[in-house]
């Protein structure tokens, strides 16, 4: 079990970034710093455009920003080329996103699995991980059905599952249960917050919902590119 | 109106590489399309200005019948069907020049008469003047190989006797000079030839222009009712009917190659159609939304591929033009006699050049736009489609069982069902192949899943895995398919032509033969040649021998059997038969019949059959039956027969082997002097077909890079259209720890293996295909194909490499895919 330490999990320092739409240069994060710690479960909330979701990405290595750092085990990942930043991805991140995500033509075990099959390891080695990791989000009767055979309650436990076989450091998720009637929405939030209790699992999440920020221990808001 | 058409502009403006790539399909398809058209047409012009020759717009001879008499023209009546009559006299020399020989037709005529219905072309312009005496006008084709000028002295050989010539001028090489085959014609005054000829009077043949408005035919018709003579042969200079074959046979392999073109065209339409009106769903939804109709809809879709159609025709044919141009010429160049064959455009071919290239653009966009303009308003608007899934293993089944039954109908048909078997089973084997492509790859891929995992570890894993139910993978399996079997189809039946056509004397024994009149003096003379081993001399009864009311095209007598079945390489029926057929020629009235002619006339080995001929009748016991290529002579008799019953008299065919046959020749086309003769060394046969044949081959050969090309857009096209409906799944797996490396890996990978399950199957369905097309024709043709491995294997592996290579488009655009905004949105 992983416990609170204090330690920074991930780290922003003024991130700064700029898109541009047509001619025009838009700033969507205003010199933005933000540290999580190990075990912390954060939310970040805001606005549509308010610039939360480019914050999450670039903290989890999807995006670059046009300025600032980020720093994972007080290493800075922003600069990383593609090679060095997809084995983090593989190894100290994982991912869930709102609409799942998931690649149609394979089941649910290899869609869990494939973090570690990209990583180069070997299915076999990881078959005990993967059974308990199917017994957390519980679906260990539907390992063998495609994506499209669940539901989107399942569809999300799945990509959870997928987020964390790597053991990651940080777990992120874009709107977890933005694609979810409100019942199925609170499942998946009790699950993240067992994760995180349980587990002491570090999650940077961002939401709408109120409700499901309640989960977290700390509530992050960003406006207009700044948080507040 | 101007609304939608600015809204079709810009859709072709925005949609840059599919819109290049869709072009570009039904660009060359148009330019395959308008080659095939054309090119028959201009072969046709060409064969017929080498069949009239001499004649120019004279299109009926009148000749003696007999060789040795002449015509006067006087005997040809002033008729008002007459426009022009013009005497020609023909005699032929041999030209030598550093041990090469070569026949030299000479004509001479009327230089005034001659101008009216083909006036000789001077290089350099000009009349001819002053031609009188020893004077010769040569074509610059024949004084440019040997470094003639004007005004040198050229020696021919004419009857055995060398005559000098002094070149008065030098004639474009067409006109009179134009000839359709080797050798060269010369022209000399009228008085000069007749002299050598020892004509005082007359001529070899009087050529006719028919009147303004009056047909060969009637022209013909008028001739015969009035020419009281009937020592002279009324005859057409051209035959239309067999140029036209000609010409249809020559222009018959391109279309093959159009039929391929123009399916590949609809794949790559009718799959980029597919993407574009998924990409345009939105918009139909905001058009259905706003109250457009689904046919509104359809129309301003179908407006689209129309546009394309047209642009792709109207740069297609200028494009085709200068293809065209450039086949005929290297055709020309190609061909011995080195003619020049014309650009032939005819309105027909650029209006069917065109339409085809729009209704195929629209044909193959019909069904995904119609698919679309059909969706429901709902579904459309909400972006909650779901992709018809056909039933999957009832197509398979179908596939199989065509395939199956494509394979075995042609094996058991017989007869004339065999060639609606052959042509069902062509065209099954190619629908049922693409039925089945789809389960072929998916259990391909099922079976690599566990090889690539050893081979190139979990990457390798999932690209097989990713192959499964891919529609775009199958689509581009299919294309390679066609385009492959194309190619090899191409080649191997090429290849086949080539050798069948250039290599008919294999195995025969002979080096060389003389086709003429030739007496036993004549016959001895050869013999007595220096260096001379087999000497075979053959009387000729063309279209005259009846037997039991069929007639033989023609009928040989030999005293020689054993030399004629080595000389041509006869194949007997049965084993002992030849040697039975040797004992019994010697013995008896005995006749061989070839097998062909055997089956056509129901006859049975061992019948006793009487043969008739103006001069006599006798019965002959049938003693064996052959097949040979070297010889299209139906029936054989013992000479001394041929001599006693029908008056046979003069050999007309003469076989031979020699230390030297060249030199054989030489001494045969001197002994023949300036009677009419085809004599040849097999060699020079042999090279004359491979430069016909060939300069047909070349052109049809270079139309394989066509097919190559539009493959490799196709294939591009395909795989963009991948990379596209799968730039979602590939942001995926970028999220998840997919590096720039791994997924070209990946692609490479799968690439690699749809390029090679491409080539694996076109290879083996182009083998069935060529077995069934040999097996159809195996009833006109002597000798089975040798199917070249390194044919099949390079047809693949340009197929695997051209997978490769195109792979490489989608792999550039995934690595500078835009990974958020790939994922954030469903």
């Amino acid at each position: 079990m992983k416990s609170i330490t204090g330690n920074i999990a991930i780290e922003g320092k003024n991130i700064v970034k700029d898109f541009e739409l047509g001619n025009t240069m838009t700033r969507v994060l205003k010199d933005v710093s933000i540290k999580v710690l190990k075990g912390e479960f954060v939310s970040i909330m805001g606005q549509s455009g308010s610039g939360k979701s480019t914050l999450l990405y670039i903290l989890g290595g999807l995006d670059t920003p046009t300025r600032g750092t980020v720093s994972m085990n007080g290493i800075d990942i922003s600069k990383f080329n593609d090679e060095k930043m997809s084995k983090i991805r593989r190894q100290k991140i994982g991912f869930v996103f709102q609409f799942y995500n998931h690649i149609p033509n394979l089941n649910v075990e290899e869609n869990i699995m494939l973090p570690l099959l990209l990583d180069g390891k070997k299915a076999r080695d990881y078959r005990k991980q993967l059974d308990e990791i199917l017994e957390v989000v519980g679906l260990t009767d539907r390992r063998k059905h495609t994506p499209r055979e669940l539901s989107g309650g399942q569809q999300q436990r799945v990509a959870i599952a997928r987020a964390l076989i790597g053991n990651p450091e940080i777990l992120f998720a874009d709107e977890p249960t933005g694609n979810l009637d409100s019942a199925t929405g609170a499942e998946i939030m009790d699950l993240l917050r067992a994760i995180n209790r349980d587990s002491g699992q570090t999650i940077l999440m961002v939401t709408h919902s109120p409700e499901a920020a309640k989960s977290s221990n700390r509530v992050i808001t960003v406006k207009d590119g700044m948080i507040v | 109106m101007k609304i939608i058409l600015k809204y079709i502009l810009t859709n072709v403006k925005e949609r840059k590489t599919r819109t290049i790539v869709m072009m570009l399909s039904i660009l060359l398809s148009t330019v395959l399309l308008f080659v095939s058209f054309s090119i028959g047409t201009s072969y046709e012009n060409a064969q017929r200005k080498m069949a009239r020759g001499i004649a120019g717009t004279a299109t009926v001879s009148v000749s003696p019948k007999d060789v040795n008499l002449v015509v006067d023209l006087n005997d040809i009546p002033e008729l008002s069907s007459v426009q022009t009559k013009v005497g020609l006299l023909k005699g032929s020399a041999l030209y030598h020049e550093n041990g090469y020989y070569e026949t030299t037709d000479l004509i001479a005529s009327d230089l005034m008469l001659l101008n009216q219905i083909n006036k000789p072309r001077l290089v350099g312009g000009g009349e001819i003047n002053d031609f009188t005496g020893n004077q010769i006008i040569l074509p610059d084709r024949f004084t440019s190989k040997y470094g003639i000028e004007k005004g040198d002295t050229v020696t021919l050989q004419i009857g055995g006797i060398p005559t000098s010539f002094e070149v008065a001028e030098i004639a474009c090489y067409d006109t009179v000079f134009l000839r359709h085959t080797r050798g060269a014609t010369a022209l000399l005054p009228k008085s000069t030839l007749g002299e050598i000829l020892q004509y005082e009077n007359g001529y070899s043949e009087i050529l006719i222009e028919p009147a303004m408005g009056v047909s060969t035919d009637e022209l013909i018709d008028t001739l015969l009712k009035e020419l009281s003579d009937s020592s002279l042969v009324v005859s057409k200079i051209v035959n239309e009917t067999q140029i036209a074959t000609d010409a249809r046979q020559k222009s018959m392999p391109f279309f093959l190659i159009s039929f391929f073109s123009l399916t590949m065209s609809v794949f790559i339409i009718y799959s980029s159609y597919k993407v574009i009106t998924l990409d345009r769903l939105p918009i139909i939804g905001t058009f259905r939304s706003i109250g457009a109709t689904q046919k509104t809809v359809t129309r301003i879709l179908m407006l689209e591929s129309a546009l394309y159609g047209c642009i792709g025709g109207i740069i297609g044919i200028p494009l085709g033009i200068g293809a065209l141009k450039l086949i005929l010429q290297g055709m020309g160049d190609s061909l011995s006699q080195g003619i020049e064959i014309p650009v032939v455009i005819t309105g027909t071919a650029v209006l069917l050049s065109f339409g085809v290239a729009v209704t195929v653009s629209m044909l193959s966009a019909w069904i995904p736009v119609r698919r679309a303009s059909r969706l429901p308003i709902k579904s459309v608007i909400l972006g909650v489609i779901e992709e018809r899934h056909m039933p999957n293993r009832f197509i398979a089944i179908i596939g199989v069982l065509l395939f199956a039954v494509s394979v075995i109908l042609p094996n058991v048909a017989s007869g004339g069902m065999l060639y609606l078997a052959g042509g069902f089973s062509l065209l099954g084997l190619i629908v049922a192949t693409i039925l089945v492509i789809p389960l072929i790859a998916n259990l391909l891929s099922k079976c690599l899943e566990r090889v690539y995992a050893v081979i190139w570890g979990n990457e390798g894993m999932l690209a097989s895995r990713n192959m499964r139910d891919n529609k775009n993978i199958t689509q581009n399996i299919s294309l390679l398919f066609i385009s492959i079997s194309a190619v090899i189809a191409i080649t191997v039946v090429g290849n086949f032509v080539n050798t069948y056509i250039t290599d008919v004397f294999n195995g025969a024994e002979l080096q060389g033969f003389a086709d003429g009149e030739m007496n036993r003096d004549f016959v001895g003379q050869i013999e007595k040649m220096d260096g001379i081993e087999k000497v075979l001399p053959v009387y000729v009864f063309n279209h005259e021998m009846q037997c039991e009311g069929i007639v033989f095209s023609r009928l040989e007598a030999t005293d020689n059997l054993k030399w004629y079945n080595s000389m041509l390489n006869l194949h007997y029926t049965k084993k002992d038969m030849e040697s039975f057929a040797v004992s019994e020629f010697s013995k008896t009235r005995s006749i061989v019949l070839s097998e062909d002619c055997l089956k056509r006339s129901g006859f049975r080995i061992g019948d006793i059959v009487t043969l008739v001929n103006g001069v006599g009748s006798n019965s002959y016991a049938i003693v064996g039956s052959f097949k040979s290529r070297a010889t299209d002579v139906e029936a054989i008799i013992p000479s001394a027969y041929a001599v006693s019953d029908f008056g046979a008299s003069n050999y007309n065919f003469l076989a031979y082997t020699a230390a030297d046959p060249d030199s054989i020749m030489v001494q045969i086309r001197d002994l023949f002097g300036s009677m009419q003769n085809w004599s040849r060394t097999v060699e020079e046969f042999n090279t004359d077909a491979i430069s016909t044949v060939g300069a047909f081959l070349k052109p049809m050969h270079s139309m394989t890079y066509f097919i190559l090309l539009l493959a490799a857009i196709g294939i591009v096209n395909n795989l963009l259209i991948n990379y596209m409906q799968k730039r979602r799944t590939i942001a995926m797996y970028k999220s998840v720890g997919l590096s720039n490396r791994q997924n070209i890996k990946m692609t490479l990978i799968e690439s690699f293996t749809s390029g090679m399950i491409g080539a694996f199957v076109a290879v083996t369905v182009s083998y069935l295909e060529i077995q069934t097309i040999f097996l159809v024709a195996g009833s006109k043709i002597s000798m089975l194909p040798e199917l070249d491995f390194k044919v099949f294997l390079s047809a693949g592996a340009m197929g695997v490499l051209i997978t490769l290579i195109g792979s490489v488009v989608p792999i550039i655009k995934s690595r500078k895919m835009k990974l958020v905004e790939e994922i954030k949105f469903e």
